[in-house]
């Protein structure tokens, strides 16, 4: 029998979650910038609110360009559904708020980025939830750190900055063997490169202002739920097996199945803590998204030639990206990223922090800031921007030290992008 | 047997709505619609059938037994008379019911239904083997063109991958036996012929698991029936157009 074939992410990325506009035709998606939505009757309004009827109350909560949005990632994760948020922070707060109460902890990876590294070390202890920090590349010391009050295992697909490749379905075995999901934060690789689901993550989130967008003109998020996991397993997780009373006992594993766990997040997260996408900034990923696989496929193709380039250049002490056999993670890279490992890696500069300072100020094309993913050039000196918070032991661990820099190459043409790498790399070698 | 009745429970209603879900589905397809009737005042009986959701086994592998196995939880739960809705799979066991003991049902509703319910060998073959494929064709057939694209009225939700969940949580086998008692049962058609119920069928235009016209025969045998037909729709009619369906449940139930 033929095998059905399902749609795929080219023709994803452009159609998932859009029909052409019923009113007027329109074949772009509309930006419905309203912040709320008539009810039709009394009725109907009563249907949705007691979630009988589908249909949008406000922006908060759903809106139909997020709605769009939300469809078209999760089509392209291989998810039952996803949640925009106002940014990655927001759609990371989210998946730990819906699933973690005060007393209970989370293991994630020694390696993230500095804004969920600051939420978990410092902001979340507020609030009762503490985090262990461990090197995903051991194993046993995941297994030893996963405790009976442990309610979430989380790390990067491509840890930040050193690109610590995370070995997902070991990860995620380790975490569903004690009854606990995986969160996996894959920003740096996007479902063009790699669909986490496939190996075993249920919980997916984006900063969708980096490649899902690339344009780096707005600041967004999606919380992306597999509907893999089964919440009512075990007792761990009673936000989502038991009746709850902010929405009239319902109890949501029993009303929604695989969906238990985005129904809450939307249902009490966006709701009460109203982390919510502006419709307008949704329109705006949506236009990234559309040219997603094109744009991959291109910053990847440049990546490898200026990864190249700089492992040549005798400015440079090391070059870090698991498509090199350096790597640590190149085995397992060549397994679960073969199309490519992003555009975003990290080199050692012969000299210090005076070169790095150097090198930076000497680059015209690559632009000097905190992100990543752009489709245009950027670069930083993590020591003292996006890791400055953290201390000597803890930027070790993470592989950074004072003369790391951190590239995301964009989609300049890769001879211009090469000569501004080599006049800041010259200057970097009159500092050494 | 494992029923969702919501957290009023069952109060006595003289018409319960019994909602039997199809193939390797679970009670949860029917939340919506459950929720607007236990609104309304009233009980709902949703079932997992036997072997599915969470109900313990043994599988049935025939229409007549399950419908037997939910007449005879019916009794259990001291429900005499009562109104059934079944999508698929489950529209053929409310249907013998209705059918069986017709004095019981006063309306039958049937959700994306054919008889004959013919499965290819192909499919049953996969299925017998708890092939993953079974469940990948049934959900790609389970849905319209339009649907395979999205554009959900449930907002941020992925149809397509929310039905193969819901199938991939299935036991070992689950799949073949329902597709097998799909298959195998070929008396429907004369049973129709039983039914005093008030009778509703809804079915999709762009259903390629029961095409609309393989009802010709059961509409044609039943003593009265109305039909709906849901334009752009496949299957999966409860996820496509939910407001519709709620509707017409609505008018008739």
């Amino acid at each position: 029998m033929k095998k059905p074939q399902d749609l795929k992410p080219d023709t994803l990325s452009l159609h998932a979650g859009q029909r052409p506009d019923k009113e007027h035709g329109a074949r772009a998606t509309p930006i419905y910038q309203s912040s709320s939505f008539v009810f039709e009757d009394t009725e109907s309004a009563a249907g949705i609110f007691n979630v009988e009827r589908t249909g949008h109350v406000y922006s908060r909560i759903t809106n139909p360009t997020n709605a769009v949005l939300e469809e078209r990632i999760s089509a392209l994760e291989g998810a039952i559904g996803s949640i925009a948020t106002s940014s990655g922070q927001a759609a990371l707060h989210l998946a730990i708020a819906t699933i973690v109460d005060t007393g209970q902890h989370v293991v994630a990876s020694n390696c993230l980025y500095g804004g969920s590294h600051n939420l978990l070390e410092y902001t979340l202890p507020r609030f009762g939830i503490e985090t262990s920090f461990v090197d995903f590349r051991d194993l046993d010391a995941v297994k030893d750190a996963i405790k009976g009050n442990t309610r979430l295992v989380f790390g990067e697909t491509l840890g930040n900055p050193g690109l610590d490749v995370m070995d997902i379905q070991q990860i995620s075995d380790l975490a569903h063997d004690n009854g606990i999901p995986l969160l996996v934060d894959s920003t740096f690789t996007t479902p063009h490169l790699m669909k986490p689901i496939n190996y075993g993550a249920d919980l997916i989130f984006h900063s969708a202002t980096k490649f899902l967008s690339g344009h780096g003109v707005v600041i967004g998020g999606l919380l992306v739920d597999s509907g893999n996991f089964i919440w009512d397993q075990n007792d761990n997780f009673p936000q989502l097996s038991k009746p709850y009373k902010g929405f009239h006992d319902m109890v949501f594993t029993e009303e929604f199945g695989p969906a238990a766990f985005i129904n809450r997040a939307r249902k009490e997260g966006a709701r009460d803590f109203g982390a919510c996408m502006s419709p307008h900034t949704a329109f705006l990923i949506l236009q990234g998204v559309e040219t997603l696989g094109l744009r991959m496929d291109r910053h990847v193709l440049a990546t490898r030639e200026i990864v190249n380039f700089l492992s040549q250049h005798k400015a440079v002490s090391s070059v870090s990206y698991p498509e090199l056999e350096s790597h640590p993670d190149h085995e397992l890279a060549k397994k679960i990223l073969p199309n490519g490992c992003g555009a975003v890696f990290t080199f050692e500069l012969k000299g210090g922090k005076k070169a790095g300072q150097n090198f930076i100020e000497n680059l015209n094309i690559f632009s000097h800031l905190a992100n990543v993913g752009d489709s245009k050039s950027l670069v930083i000196h993590p020591s003292s921007t996006t890791h400055h918070r953290m201390d000597e032991d803890a930027l070790k661990k993470a592989g950074i030290s004072e003369g790391t820099v951190r590239l995301s190459v964009g989609l300049e043409d890769i001879e211009d992008l090469k000569d501004d790498l080599d006049t800041g790399l010259r200057s970097a070698l009159k500092t050494s | 047997m494992h029923i969702f009745s919501g957290t009023r429970g069952l109060q006595g209603d003289t018409n319960p709505i019994v909602f039997i879900h199809g193939t390797g589905m679970d009670h949860t397809v029917w939340t919506l619609f459950a929720r607007y009737f236990l609104r309304h005042g009233r009980d709902v009986i949703s079932v997992d059938l036997p072997g599915h959701g969470k109900s313990k086994g043994p599988l049935l592998d025939s229409i007549e037994s399950l419908s037997s196995n939910l007449l005879n939880y019916l009794d259990s739960r001291n429900i005499n008379k009562f109104s059934v809705v079944g999508h698929s799979m489950g529209s053929l066991i409310a249907l013998e019911a209705a059918s069986t003991q017709p004095e019981r049902v006063n309306s039958l509703v049937m959700i994306g239904t054919a008889l004959p319910m013919a499965v290819s060998d192909a499919l049953l073959d996969l299925a017998k083997r708890n092939d993953p494929g079974a469940i990948d064709i049934l959900t790609f057939m389970g849905y319209s063109n339009n649907a395979r694209i999205g554009n959900n009225k449930n907002p941020g939700m992925w149809m397509t991958e929310g039905t193969r969940r819901l199938m991939q949580r299935s036991s070992k086998d689950v799949i073949f036996k329902d597709l097998m008692a799909c298959s195998n049962y070929v008396d429907g058609l004369e049973k129709a012929k039983n039914v005093s119920a008030n009778t509703l069928l809804i079915l999709g235009e762009n259903d390629y698991l029961t095409p609309r016209h393989r009802a010709k025969d059961l509409i044609n045998n039943f003593k009265s029936v109305r039909v709906k037909e849901i334009k752009n729709s496949g299957h999966t009619l409860m996820v496509e157009n939910p407001n519709l369906v709620l509707d017409y449940l609505s008018e008739i139930l």
